[in-house]
């Protein structure tokens, strides 16, 4: 092939082209409009990088070819809707460009983000060294900043959010009996967004002054005035909330329209139900971090004044609205964990949801208070005093909706038959570690106790007993349940169970004292301590290099398993939802006839009880015989 | 397991409150709120023992046993009276902590009985130093600029909390009470000391590379020493301060005005034993320096800025927190130490 | 959005494999539509933002609006009001006649609302030109632009996505059995007009 043809073609070579000609034009521009408008130096380094931080993501996507189906559409060009060419895997080559089956998409997500959770595990790691003695040891204050502001960044940006997207891609489309998404070719934009925030966060490494260093909230004034790393958390954060928004809409289009016969809302898993939940979050909230963004951009680099006190701005303004989207963030973060509970504790207990009913509504419930708690992250922040009493209110509220299903969990669990395998154990696990941080989320509600605890370590025991006890665990847990659906293959449940146990008992070790040393008054985000908190941090740094080894045991397993695990069942777990009655991994368009709904999702125990049925004379054109396609599961 | 869950609570609720979780107790503000955090603990201490016990209690009961592989549980899809319970019960828990809350915050907010014997002191943040004002109100005279924080003990006092760049916080943990500086505004919070001893004033708001030394200090003093430390401050210099370079500098003084003003969290010195790390190296950089040069540096960080260090990061406000004697004790100081 | 492709042609043969089973269509309600309704949520809750900025830096700093020695051309800005309403019209027109199969209308309505949002775009540039401050003049200058500007950016992707209907409509594409490449823009200009509106209103008139 001639190298002309390569880089006309959609790939990476021509992917490489885009971001060259981006480059290039940003260059361009900006000498242009400095020149026309004879500011001086004519060149100036920082605002070409910025232009070029915006416009080469643009140049990296095109050339892939994320948008060349619609210009050939806005071109007026013959297109074809029900284009499949790009649909679906038949070698490894094919997870590497843009594909249209959320199959592909799925495994895309979820193996590009658990790449990004050992980046932000690594610097996890990176911190806790320098913080095992008083003093400075590794790196310097601004390295430190910088880690750990690309730490909370990467882990919630390109981890936890677009994990449960992946997941939640994968298996949701399956659940409701639908053939893919609603719109293909916008998923596989959603995706391929995410790589891009990914290397802008890690790039802003290479910047001078190093990385964005004012923690994963980037409060103004000081991200507005921070060196140049900083745009790169700016501008990323926009393509990581343009993805969410564009999958989250995805996810709702295809819950509301595409749903197999019979599969009523109250006839949904509860993962759907979760996503739905999730979905609506997004797209409300998102918006509010893009333009908070926008503002320090703007302030960053056109010389606006939103930030800027003495010229009228208003610095309360930014917390205000990144609040408004990183509190619902927070049950972003936590919804769809809650559906992959949901999932695995009735089939694993191998009852019914107890009050499924409830289960639904508490998710919506969540979702409409958690606009109403903004200002808890605000208790200090020196804001009107009067909106503290009513926030704390209906922050404390949540727990309501949330014990709901925590109380309903356990109840599913009473009686049934437990199951204690791997996915199992992260689910109970998850249970018991995420209370634990709701209730430190209740005590933070407190307005009086926050005033003392609010940006101490309390908090960061907080946020890694709801973010790790809580999500990561629900993560692990649904990584292992999906496992041989994902990949035909049956994972190492040995090895398994010694990633829960030592990640358990090393988690603990790690964030439990955090709680202690916080209203001893250590703050946080300091890369030096007085020598009163010496010994707990040097028992939790130790703790901390466990908690990364148990995830090597993760890694080990899951790459072992994948390359030669046993072959999967289509329906290992006897489940009853619609994803386990095909074949492991599934045929390349999910059903060769959509199913039809019958029953509830989780009617285990019930004699004869079946949630979907298949017409019988397609059955067997499915990939892999074995149990699969025939209806009844469970019993 | 309703026996068990019970005795676990008691032991857990009796651990918890065993813990000595606060540090020193130096205001009255802080004791109100540990007590709430007592009550706390005794309130969530139940709650999460309930759901751990319920979890052990069903893995030890109902886990599948060898034969069980496949059964099934009893089709149970809910209790309507269960779920009820457990909406109510919860939802009184929490509407009771959140009056007791906003009953503490009133009681830790509210003005003292006799506010005008109350002292408002401001507090100015800054990357990466605190600088205090005592109101001429309170001098008697001039105001009086400082980087000392003396209180009188059991005298409430206003913090009137300004900042000059970013957001700070300002919070003293053996207070208990903390609120941002926020550029353009002034934000304000009152505690009442009520322990003799010094202790830290820590910023615990991210503000940049000098975040985790932006500390001082905090005397809480009995009420003659505080007027007797007020009056020495405002006592008009004795001596000549000619603003001339060296001036009548005394490296013994300087050393405790270096001690005093922080300048050890930025700045390696041997002979002071500080071991910063935000700054250049003092032993190194000041090597041979001129007392002009040190003088300039000090209280005008931003006219040489130092190889491979950003401008703006050295608090360029010692010219005016520091008295002129200070200021040329100081430099007679590093001068000494450093050649 | 791949709103409303027209199916030309016929399916190409799938070769070695056959394509997937057709959707169960469980909602009324049109996937693309939809989709453009949540899309338009978000982009109402982009504007949320920006009002809660001037919110906070108008009411709650209570500072003078605008600020000292500003003026806000009403007049103008009054008058760019009615030339994106009645392109809101003519947009109307435009899906009617697509409707009815009239090409001409659909030729002459698109071409008008393009025409029209364009002119728009362009005498609000000429304001910012003439209006005599920066956006760094003040945080009331700052989110004066940062709305209006907002506002524009928006008339200008509307505007793209007209540019490429136009460029259908005149290829002759779209019957009246398959236009939602024409309705699903359409409601996104209306969109962007009615957001006109509230900008107008809560920037200039109050
Ligand atoms: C997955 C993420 C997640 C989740 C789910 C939560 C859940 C909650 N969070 Fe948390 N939070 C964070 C992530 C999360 N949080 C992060 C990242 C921060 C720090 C941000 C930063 O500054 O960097 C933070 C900070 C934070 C603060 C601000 C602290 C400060 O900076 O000063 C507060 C204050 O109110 C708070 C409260 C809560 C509450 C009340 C809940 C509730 O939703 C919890 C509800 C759950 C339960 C209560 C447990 C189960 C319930 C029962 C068993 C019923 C009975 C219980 C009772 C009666 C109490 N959180
Ligand atoms: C999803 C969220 C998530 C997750 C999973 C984690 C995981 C971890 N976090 Fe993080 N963290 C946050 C979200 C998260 N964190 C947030 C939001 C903040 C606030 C930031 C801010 O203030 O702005 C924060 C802040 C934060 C701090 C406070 C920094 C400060 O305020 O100064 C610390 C300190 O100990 C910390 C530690 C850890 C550790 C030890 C882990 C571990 O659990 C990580 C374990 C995983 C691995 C280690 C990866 C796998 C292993 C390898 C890649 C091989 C290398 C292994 C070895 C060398 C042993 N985190
Ligand atoms: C928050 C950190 C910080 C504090 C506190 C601080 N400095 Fe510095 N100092 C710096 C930095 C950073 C530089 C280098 C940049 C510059 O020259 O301004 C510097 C530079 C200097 C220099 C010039 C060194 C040279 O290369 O010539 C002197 C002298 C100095 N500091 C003395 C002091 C003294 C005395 C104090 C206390 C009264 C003090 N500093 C407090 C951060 C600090
Ligand atoms: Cu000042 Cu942190
Ligand atoms: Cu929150």
């Amino acid at each position: 092939m001639s190298a002309a043809r390569v880089l006309r073609a959609p790939g990476f070579p021509r992917a490489g082209l885009g971001i060259l000609i981006a480059v290039g034009f940003s260059y361009g521009i900006t000498t242009l409009v400095r020149a026309l408008y004879g500011w001086g130096p004519t060149i100036d380094g920082e605002a070409v990088t910025t232009v070029a931080l915006i416009a080469g993501p643009f140049g990296f996507l095109i050339g892939l070819g994320a948008f060349d189906y619609w210009f050939r559409w806005a071109r007026g060009a013959p297109t074809i809707p029900e284009d499949h060419s790009g649909h679906g895997a038949r070698t490894w080559k094919d997870y590497f460009r843009v594909n249209t089956d959320h199959k592909v998409i799925g495994i895309q997500y979820t193996v590009t983000s658990f790449f990004f959770l050992l980046v932000g595990g690594l610097m996890a790691m990176l911190l806790r060294a320098e913080l095992a003695e008083p003093g400075m040891q590794f790196v310097n204050a601004n390295a430190y900043n910088g880690l750990f502001s690309v730490h909370a960044s990467v882990l919630i940006f390109l981890f936890i959010i677009p994990v449960f997207a992946g997941l939640a891609n994968y298996v949701l489309p399956l659940m409701i009996g639908a053939p893919d998404m609603a719109f293909p070719r916008l998923n596989a934009l959603s995706f391929w967004m995410l790589p891009v925030a990914g290397t802008l966060f890690l790039l802003s490494f290479f910047a001078p002054g190093g990385s964005f260093s004012t923690g994963w909230t980037a409060y103004a004034p000081l991200s507005v005035n921070a060196p140049l790393g900083q745009t790169f958390f700016t501008v990323g954060v926009q393509f990581a909330g343009a993805s969410s928004i564009a999958t989250a809409l995805n996810f709702l289009v295809t819950i509301i329209t595409m749903r197999a016969p019979g599969m009523s809302f109250f006839r949904m898993p509860l993962l759907v139900w979760a996503n739905f939940s999730t979905s609506l979050l997004v797209v409300i909230a998102t918006p509010f971090i893009a333009a908070s963004q926008f503002f320090v951009l703007l302030d960053r680099a056109l010389g606006f004044n939103f930030f800027y006190a003495p010229k009228g701005g208003d610095v309360l303004m930014y917390q205000h609205v990144f609040w408004f989207y990183s509190h619902p963030a927070v049950y972003i973060m936590m919804l769809p964990g809650f559906g992959i509970i949901s999932e695995i504790l009735a089939v694993k207990a191998r009852k019914p949801i107890f009050g499924y009913r409830m289960m639904a509504f508490s998710l919506l419930a969540i979702v409409v208070l958690g606009f109403t708690v903004w200002a808890h992250h605000m208790f200090v922040s020196g804001m009107q005093s009067w909106i503290r009493v009513p926030m704390m209110i209906t922050t404390a509220v949540i727990a309501v909706p949330t014990g709901i299903k925590i109380f309903s969990w356990l109840a599913t669990l009473w009686k049934g038959v437990l199951h204690l395998d791997t996915p199992m154990l992260f689910a109970l696990g998850f249970l018991t570690m995420f209370t634990l941080g709701g209730i430190s989320g209740v005590m933070l509600a407190m307005i009086p106790f926050t005033i003392h605890v609010s940006d101490t370590y309390f908090i960061v025991a907080h946020i890694h007993y709801v973010l790790f006890g809580g999500s990561l665990f629900t993560i692990f847990a649904g990584v292992y349940y999906w496992f041989p659906k994902m990949t035909g293959r049956m994972f190492d449940e040995r090895l398994g169970k010694w990633h829960f146990w030592t990640t358990f008992i090393a988690f603990n070790c790690t964030f439990a004292p955090m709680h202690l040393i916080g209203i001893e008054g250590m703050p946080r985000r300091v890369a030096d301590y007085s020598q009163q908190y010496a010994g707990w941090n040097l028992f939790i740094s130790c703790a901390s290099f466990v908690v990364g080894l148990s995830t090597l045991i993760f890694v080990y397993n899951m790459v072992k398993s994948w390359r030669g695990g046993m072959k999967a069942p289509a329906n290992p777990w006897r489940a009853m939802t619609l994803e386990w009655q095909v074949s492991s991994p599934p045929p390349i368009f999910n059903f060769d006839t959509i199913p039809t709904v019958v029953g509830g999702p989780y009617e285990y125990g019930v004699p004869g009880a079946v949630h979907g049925v298949f017409k019988g004379a397609e059955v067997k054109s499915t990939a892999e015989p074995a149990e699969a396609g025939t209806a009844p599961a469970g019993d | 397991m309703v026996v068990v869950g019970v005795i676990a609570s008691a032991l857990g609720i009796v651990f918890g409150l065993s813990i000595d979780w606060f540090p020193t107790i130096a205001s009255v503000q802080a004791e109100k709120i540990k007590t709430l955090y007592d009550v706390l603990v005794i309130a969530s201490v139940p709650i999460f023992v309930l759901v751990v016990t319920v979890v052990i209690g069903a893995v030890i009961r109902f886990r599948m046993r060898p034969g069980q592989e496949d059964m099934d549980g009893p089709p149970i899809h809910g209790n309507t009276r269960l779920e009820v319970i457990w909406t109510a019960l919860p939802s009184m828990i929490i509407l009771g902590l959140c009056v007791y809350a906003a009953a503490v915050l009133h009681d830790a907010e509210k003005a003292p009985a006799a506010s005008a014997k109350e002292l408002k002191i401001g507090v100015t943040a800054q990357q990466f130093a605190w600088t205090y004002t005592y109101p001429k109100e309170l001098t008697g005279g001039a105001p009086l600029k400082t980087t000392q924080l003396v209180l009188p003990i059991g005298r409430s006092v206003e913090f009137q909390i300004v900042s000059e760049d970013v957001l700070h916080d300002f919070w003293v943990p053996n207070f208990s009470m903390k609120i941002d500086a926020v550029p353009g505004l002034t934000t304000r919070y009152r505690v009442t000391p009520n322990r003799l001893g010094t202790y830290p004033v820590v910023c615990a708001e991210l503000c940049g590379l000098g975040h985790s030394v932006m500390r001082s200090q905090v005397q809480v003093v009995p009420p003659t020493a505080y007027a007797a430390w007020l009056k020495r401050k405002t006592a008009p210099p004795k001596a000549t301060t000619s603003g001339g370079t060296a001036g009548a500098g005394n490296a013994t003084a300087g050393k405790q005005v270096f001690a005093d003003n922080g300048c050890g969290g930025c700045h390696v010195l041997a002979d002071a034993g500080a071991k910063g790390q935000i700054g250049p190296n003092l032993d190194d950089v000041l090597k041979g320096a001129t007392a002009a040069a040190i003088k300039t540096d000090i209280v005008d960080p931003n006219a040489q800025i130092a190889k491979g260090y950003g401008p703006d990061i050295m608090p360029a406000n010692f010219g005016q927190t520091l008295s002129a004697s200070d200021l040329a004790s100081l430099v007679a100081y590093l001068k000494e130490a450093t050649s | 959005m791949e709103a409303g492709a027209l199916p030309l042609h016929d399916l190409p043969d799938h070769g070695d494999h056959h394509g997937p089973p057709e959707a169960n269509r469980s909602s009324r309600v049109d996937p693309q539509v939809l989709g453009m309704l949540l899309f338009i949520i978000s982009e109402v809750m982009v504007f949320g933002a920006f009002f809660t900025a001037y919110f906070f830096i108008r009411v709650v700093n209570g500072d003078a609006w605008p600020a000292q020695g500003d003026e806000l051309p009403k007049l103008v800005a009054g008058f760019n009001t009615a030339i994106l309403l009645s392109s809101s019209l003519t947009m109307h027109w435009t899906v009617v006649a697509a409707k009815a199969n009239n090409r001409f209308a659909m030729k002459a309505g698109i071409f008008t609302t393009f025409l029209l949002g364009l002119s728009f775009l362009f005498i609000q540039v000429n304001e910012y030109v003439h209006i005599g401050f920066a956006p760094s003049s003040s945080a009331q200058a700052s989110i004066f632009y940062g709305l209006t500007g907002l506002h524009g950016a928006h008339v200008f992707i509307g505007l793209l996505l007209l540019f490429i209907v136009m460029v259908r409509v005149f290829r002759g594409h779209f019957t009246p059995e398959h236009h939602d490449g024409i309705e699903v823009p359409g409601i996104y200009w209306h969109f962007v007009d009615i957001m006109w509106v509230v900008v107008y209103t809560t920037v200039y008139i109050l």
